[in-house]
């Protein structure tokens, strides 16, 4: 009965791999191979591996300005998502002010609008202020979609922080300022790592924002980058594939940098 | 070390009906060890973190070595505070905790090192201080969190119900370990409890507060012996103090109380002058101050039921007339529920009580 059991688990976890996983790796094989190989037979292995194709994508596709302006981008946004989100969660959490509830509801009421409503308002924003086709302005507006979000989960945790705490901290005559950088932030950490993977991994696959708001060549990101290799006749897919795979390294290099406080979060008991 | 002055403190919330203190005044010597003792609400702990300086003062004034403190934030008011959930630092080591407080008030790397190791011998917790806490057992937390407070060597130390998360018998030895503690720093302490054995083992002076208002302040032995009110009387002790109703008669010099179908002598134990007019009082004695007697004369009783405890046995009955009573009798006695027993109360170990307000009545001065 317990083989079968198990063999019942391990028959439904394999399928839930493969279904995961399949695409990524039929995409990594793809990366390795030219487009015309892959118009003859879309699921043959990548022999011979043309592992050349990633120095040309890097090089003569300019995709290392790509993956500059992206890391660029992605990260000042992710910093001051963090370092902003936390403090306003910590203030929302802690701290009882008139309408902090209104406040907390209407920042966190804005997800409800889709992205193609806010666009072309945002994009009139950012010509007036000189923004539009600047990096600055690209990392503004990531800041303010994943503004909410970001405050809501670590609010939720700010809020599960025992009160205690901060009072022992202040007998011990840390000022509100210090509490927050040497109490509240680090306690906070794991869910801190969640948003930080969560934002990355969003912003670093962003694409309409990118799109239009950004124009110029030398401003570009990766997924836009990408998308050059669409033409309107022809899809280079083999290179596509290649940079989708030269896309995907930080992102797991985030997710593995992070992943251990991010289960530290989920498995809470970081508190008491 | 410190006096610290508590002048018609009070404290209100918003949008609450009636105040959380109320108008609290009272002095704590220097080096004294003051408790704070009362029932969950009383206003114990809002006093507490009022005199903390983590509460904001609604009115009256707090004083601290006759420095007027109210506007003063905590971290300004050299005080230690000792928590019920302990509150150590979940991302920092013991050696750490010890040092956070500190390493805010400038003081040298070198001597930080000297007081946290001083500090962790004492209290032993030398082994320990690599580790984090949750790798503690409650009591090391606990050892900790008073570490914490000890470190910094601050002028009052606060404790806010610092011993209900620990088993019995830690809390015990605990227990042992704050009195001597307080007997070698010799400093100023306030200590907030529900418990009573806490309180009259702890405390120098207890204050039973009751509502948001002090019901009575004084040394241990005396709010137990003299309780200045029934709330008090029944607060202190267990089983707590008999209250039954009862009506005085004689004369004065031979006064009685009639309760149980019979007199409880009180000669001359109270002042006449001072009874009520149409003599209705409470009647208050202490289950350990009752011997049994023939139930022939005299007030009497029905066994309710027996608890044989080995050291005693505590006999629940019902008094003849109405009202319950706790006996605290020998371990030897014999007794089955539904039998009459008879009870006998010396004078001095009787209390009156106004009815209408619950107030002692004072006793003769003798």
């Amino acid at each position: 009965m317990e083989v079968l059991r198990r063999s019942a688990l391990l028959l439904a976890l394999s399928l839930y791999t493969a279904f995961a996983a399949g695409p990524f790796v039929w995409a990594a094989m793809m990366s390795l191979r030219t487009t015309t190989e892959i118009t003859r037979d879309h699921f043959a292995l990548p022999i011979p591996a043309h592992f050349e194709k990633f120095p040309l994508a890097w090089f003569s596709s300019n995709y290392s300005v790509y993956f500059s302006n992206s890391a660029m981008i992605v990260l000042s946004a992710v910093l001051i998502l963090t370092i902003v989100g936390a403090m306003a969660a910590h203030c929302f959490a802690r701290y009882r002010f008139r309408l902090n509830r209104v406040l907390y509801f209407l920042i966190f009421s804005t997800i409800i609008f889709p992205p193609q409503i806010t666009i072309i308002a945002l994009f009139q924003i950012l010509v007036q202020y000189g923004l539009y086709d600047t990096k600055a302005g690209l990392v503004a507006v990531y800041v303010a979609i994943q503004l909410p979000l970001t405050i809501y989960i670590l609010e939720t945790f700010f809020a599960r922080i025992p009160s205690d705490l901060f009072d022992a901290a202040r007998m011990d005559g840390y000022s509100e300022w210090a509490i927050f950088w040497r109490v509240s932030f680090p306690i906070a950490l794991p869910a801190v790592a969640t948003t930080v993977i969560l934002n990355f991994i969003l912003l670093w696959n962003e694409f309409l924002y990118a799109v239009v708001l950004i124009t110029d060549e030398a401003n570009r990101t990766l997924p836009l980058g990408i998308q050059r290799f669409m033409g309107d006749q022809l899809e280079d897919t083999g290179m596509i594939a290649t940079g989708l795979m030269i896309a995907i390294v930080p992102v797991i290099l985030v997710y593995a940098f992070f992943s251990e406080k991010l289960i530290q979060g989920m498995t809470a008991g970081a508190v008491k | 070390m410190a006096v610290v002055t508590l002048d018609r403190l009070s404290k209100r919330y918003e949008r609450a009906h009636k105040p959380a203190v109320e108008e609290v005044s009272l002095t704590v010597a220097d080096g004294e060890f003051m408790v704070l003792l009362g029932p969950s609400g009383c206003g114990k702990t809002t006093t507490l973190r009022m005199v903390a300086g983590l509460e904001s003062i609604s009115s009256g004034k707090l004083a601290i070595d006759e420095r007027v403190v109210n506007a003063v934030p905590a971290k300004d008011r050299d005080i230690a505070m000792v928590f019920q959930s302990y509150a150590l630092y979940p991302h920092m080591r013991v050696r750490e905790n010890l040092a956070f407080g500190l390493r805010r008030r400038g003081v040298a790397r070198p001597e930080i090192d000297q007081r946290v190791k001083d500090v962790a011998a004492a209290l032993g917790l030398s082994e320990l201080l690599d580790r984090r806490p949750h790798a503690l057992s409650g009591g090391q937390r606990q050892r900790v969190a008073l570490g914490r407070a000890i470190v910094r060597d601050p002028k009052v130390f606060l404790f806010d119900e610092p011993l209900s998360n620990l088993d019995a018998s830690l809390r015990a030895s605990t227990r042992q370990e704050i009195a001597k503690l307080h007997r070698r720093l010799e400093a100023t302490m306030i200590y907030v409890t529900h418990d009573q054995i806490e309180a009259m083992t702890l405390g120098d002076r207890i204050c039973v507060m009751h509502d948001g208002k002090v019901a009575q302040i004084g040394p241990p032995l005396e709010v137990y012996r003299r309780p200045a009110s029934v709330f008090v009387a029944r607060f202190l002790g267990s089983p707590p103090m008999n209250i039954v109703p009862a009506r005085l008669d004689g004369t004065e010099d031979r006064l009685s109380a009639l309760a149980g179908g019979g007199g409880f002598g009180l000669d001359g134990a109270v002042d006449p002058a001072r009874l009520p007019a149409d003599r209705a009082v409470l009647l208050g004695f202490r289950p350990e101050d009752v011997s049994l007697a023939s139930p022939e004369s005299g007030p009497r009783a029905i066994v309710q039921a027996v608890e044989l405890l080995g050291a005693e046995t505590i006999v629940s009955a019902t008094l003849e007339g109405g009202g319950e009573i706790a006996v605290r009798a020998p371990r030897d006695l014999v007794a089955q529920p539904g039998e009459p027993i008879g009870l006998a109360v010396p004078p001095q170990a009787l209390h009156l009580f106004d009815p209408a307000t619950g107030a002692a009545i004072p006793r003769r001065a003798s």
